[in-house]
């Protein structure tokens, strides 16, 4: 059951978490200026791949904006991974876990703030697609793709949580990083699926996270359909379920 | 001993030890090869199809013709980590330690740079054999082989000199590192990744003048054409032109802070 | 009812027993001072009683409930200011003791008015809405100790608490410890510092290599010494001579250094002309003599064969070992 001091504690987490923005100069611009640097670059670089027979769109900045659009939800999901290792460097964690706060509390308030933080760089993302010209993907294509960064940044800040309870330091940052960047990118990130190389095709058939772009990309692209949109709900929801748990375990076992 | 043969030895044990601290650390050989690799690989597998674009060099493969950007992907990123690593040992005091020894002023910096070129060779073997794992063809062979990796080594030391020039100047290791995304974005505005005639503007005009463009099509055309043509020539003209402007930046920044110490 | 029993605790890293079966227990309104060198098992100690560790065997229970299997109601017990002083240096003080209390389920309005006291009660008003990371060392453990007290805890955990600040700053923190202990609050106090632990320690365990080696209050542990010595600061080469002149006058201690020689007098201050008259006969120059009461060092050095603050001293500016 979830008391009215729990979601105090949540949003008392919450608001420390964005101290980090407001308080260091210039905190937020890594995390808005990686996926968009990597939205127009590849834009300019695989920009007439839409000339290949089968792509299904003319606009490759509206195919790419929705991986950039995750990949900048992935940025901040380890991000919080690397401040809890610090935390846990630095004994803050420890003040947190001597309070009579239960765990999944204290690890909702990191996620909570990854999921918030993440509007950031999706808005600067999507501000600069529509720039060069991307489809407009509908008022429904918006949400789902805000809802959508929302729920990857949770699952990577519960991914990267899980690692530095594990590890227990900074120095696992790369790990958090490229497991996000992997989970992302073994996508049908850069090309439709029919179009890619034999084993990232198959990789891209069973990785959850395709489901998301697809989803995510539905209304950039085209129509938005229930049937182009369940997957990639089912998907997060499987993925948060696993790691969350996860993530919750390591929680429960600092003390050990 | 000579003077020289003095500040080699000094070079050499401070090249080795730059290269046991990014070995002894992970997170350091990340960015270097784990990254590269991965992109390598999601690029290669994802846009592989560009071969059938009107206009794409002929090739063996997309593998073949991505390896040279992989390699100087692995290489920038080198030569930052190395900048990032000089700012620690200013803002740890040991480069105090150095300056404090009887040793040439200058060693202290080619110790590093000759620590990212040792990196730059470990990153183009380790692509080259990747490629071949995978089945891409080397056109020119050893000797070709041989050239990318010279290039790629030479190349680190030139661009590393960057990184260091702003690790002395400024002596903080986040502005060096805060240089990061200036890789990709260099990258992305060279022919790295893509044939010039097929990048979408403004990125093509950007990417005919760069001078990235030049050093990646220098080390590319041993791996996918042999050693006929003339761009090795113009990406040693790049690579020498670079070099000059990174070590004329760091030699100022150097004396700067000798000066003013900081 | 104690406020803290532990029977035979223990905690195993790999093939390391950091705490050996440790045994003690601390009354309600006590202050029981933690002894004992860095690397003992203070703090490995002070986490399995702080429910941070789980201990590998034994029992512990704090303010009456097992830190195993009531780990939330004890923590809703303690106070904890551990050894890492786990600030935000973004966060101001006001910021941090509000958290604190949100933390430990104090409604907002109640909560920050206990910061306001809180803060008034440690001289931190002026500073309070500047950032952590402004704070110097001896405000920061301020601030830590009042944020342990948001709640008013039945028993306070300090690890080590004035360890790195100056003279000036450990005699405040002293004050406030004696002052929330005559208001009724238990304190579990660990130190390296022999000072502190006999200014302040109602009772006093003293810990060395995972398992206690004395307990007691610091008279009775210091009066079971007994004798004080003489300490004797030697030229170079005099050493063997003094030595072998002292073995006749009383047991000879293990020596701090190597320019010095201590010798147990029965008598205290009436032996001393017999150890001048005998190094002066003898030839032996002297640099310096003192007669020195028992410390607890000196019940240290007779539990464990070694000092306590000799081990301080070559410890200096390492960091702790303990997690």
């Amino acid at each position: 059951m979830v008391r009215r001091q729990d979601l105090a504690t949540i949003a008392a987490l919450v608001g420390r978490a964005k101290n980090e923005l407001i308080r260091v100069p210039g905190a937020a611009i890594p995390g808005v200026l990686a996926p968009t640097i990597f939205f127009l670059g590849l834009n300019g670089v695989f920009g007439n791949l839409t000339q290949l027979t089968g792509f299904t769109t003319d606009s490759y900045a509206s195919f790419l904006v929705a991986v950039s659009l995750l990949q900048g939800a992935g940025f901040t999901g380890a991000a919080t991974g690397v401040n809890l290792a610090r935390d846990i460097e630095g004994g803050w964690l420890d003040r947190l876990l001597a309070s009579p706060a239960p765990r999944w509390v204290l690890l909702s308030g990191m996620v909570l703030s990854a999921s918030l933080r993440a509007f950031i760089p999706a808005t600067a993302v999507l501000l600069v697609a529509f720039a060069i010209g991307a489809h407009w993907p509908g008022l429904d294509g918006l949400l789902i793709a805000y809802a959508m960064v929302a729920a990857t940044a949770a699952i990577a800040a519960c991914y990267s949580s899980a690692l530095a309870l594990r590890y227990r330091t900074q120095a696992a940052a790369p790990l958090m990083q490229a497991g996000m960047l992997a989970l992302i990118l073994l996508t049908t990130a850069y090309a439709p699926l029919a179009l890619m190389q034999g084993w990232l095709q198959d990789i891209a058939e069973v990785n959850p996270m395709t489901q998301v772009v697809d989803a995510v990309r539905q209304g950039f692209v085209g129509g938005i359909t229930w049937d182009g949109t369940w997957p990639g709900i089912l998907a997060l929801a499987g993925m948060l379920t696993i790691l969350g748990a996860l993530s919750l375990r390591g929680m429960r076992r600092t003390a050990a | 001993m000579s003077g020289l043969a003095v500040n080699l030895r000094v070079i050499r044990a401070l090249g080795i030890r730059s290269i046991r601290q990014t070995f002894r650390r992970p997170q350091l050989i990340a960015p270097i090869v784990v990254f590269p690799t991965l992109l390598l690989a999601i690029q290669t597998g994802g846009a592989g199809g560009a071969v059938n674009l009107p206009g794409f060099p002929p090739v063996q493969s997309f593998l073949q013709f991505m390896l040279a950007g992989a390699m100087m992907q692995s290489l920038m990123l080198a030569a930052n980590s190395g900048g990032i690593a000089l700012a620690v040992d200013i803002e740890m005091g040991f480069t105090d330690r150095l300056f404090a020894a009887p040793i040439s002023r200058y060693a202290v910096v080619l110790g590093r740079l000759a620590g990212t070129a040792a990196l730059g060779v470990a990153g183009a073997l380790w692509f080259l054999a990747v490629g071949l794992v995978f089945g891409a063809e080397i056109a020119g062979g050893v000797p070709g082989a041989l050239v990318a990796i010279a290039l790629t080594a030479s190349a680190a030391v030139a661009i590393g000199g960057i990184g260091s020039a702003i690790a002395l100047r400024t002596g903080k290791s986040s502005i060096v590192q805060g240089m990061f995304p200036l890789i990709f974005v260099i990258l992305f505005l060279s022919t790295a990744f893509f044939p010039e005639n097929l990048l979408v503007e403004p990125a093509r005009t950007i990417a005919a003048y760069n001078p990235m463009s030049f050093v990646v099509e220098g080390i590319r055309e041993p791996i996918v054409a042999g050693l006929n043509g003339t761009d090795v020539l113009d990406a040693t003209i790049a690579v020498l032109g670079i070099g000059a402007f990174s070590l004329l930046l760091s030699a100022r920044a150097l004396r700067h802070r000798l000066r003013t110490g900081g | 009812m104690p406020a803290i029993v532990v029977e035979g605790l223990e905690r195993a890293f790999d093939d390391m027993l950091a705490v050996q079966g440790v045994d003690l227990a601390v009354d309600e309104g006590e202050i029981y001072g933690f002894l004992g060198p860095n690397g003992a098992g203070k703090t490995t100690t002070v986490r399995m009683l702080t429910t941070l560790l789980l201990p590998t065997g034994g029992r512990a229970a704090v303010a009456g409930h097992d830190v195993v299997k009531e780990a939330r109601a004890v923590r809703a017990s303690i106070g904890v200011a551990l050894q890492e002083a786990a600030l935000d240096p973004l966060m101001t003080g006001r910021e941090l003791i509000r958290l604190q209390a949100t933390l430990q389920g104090i409604p907002t309005a109640e909560g920050r008015r206990r910061a306001d006291d809180l803060l008034e009660r440690v001289d931190l008003v002026a500073a309070a809405d500047r950032r952590i990371g402004a704070y110097s060392g001896g405000m920061q453990r301020r601030l830590d100790l009042a944020a342990a007290l948001v709640h008013e805890p039945r028993v306070l955990f300090l690890d080590e608490p004035t360890t790195g600040l100056d003279p000036v700053s450990r005699k405040t923190i002293w004050e406030e410890v004696r002052a929330l202990n005559d208001e009724g609050t238990t304190v579990f106090l660990t130190t390296q510092y022999l000072e502190e632990a006999d200014q302040l320690a109602d009772n006093v365990g003293i810990i060395d290599r995972g398992r206690i080696v004395a307990e007691g209050t610091p008279e009775s542990l210091k009066a079971e010494i007994g004798n004080p010595h003489v300490r004797l600061a030697l030229a170079e080469g005099s050493i063997a001579q003094a030595e072998e002149v002292c073995r006749r006058i009383g047991k000879l201690l293990p020596p701090k250094d190597a320019r010095t020689v201590l010798v147990e007098v029965e008598n205290g201050s009436a032996d001393i002309p017999r150890v001048v008259r005998a190094l002066d006969e003898a030839g032996v120059e002297v640099g310096s003599l003192d007669l020195v009461n028992p410390t607890l060092d000196d019940v240290f050095v007779e539990k464990t064969g070694h000092h306590l603050e000799r081990e301080e001293a070559a410890d200096a500016g390492q960091e702790p070992a303990e997690a």
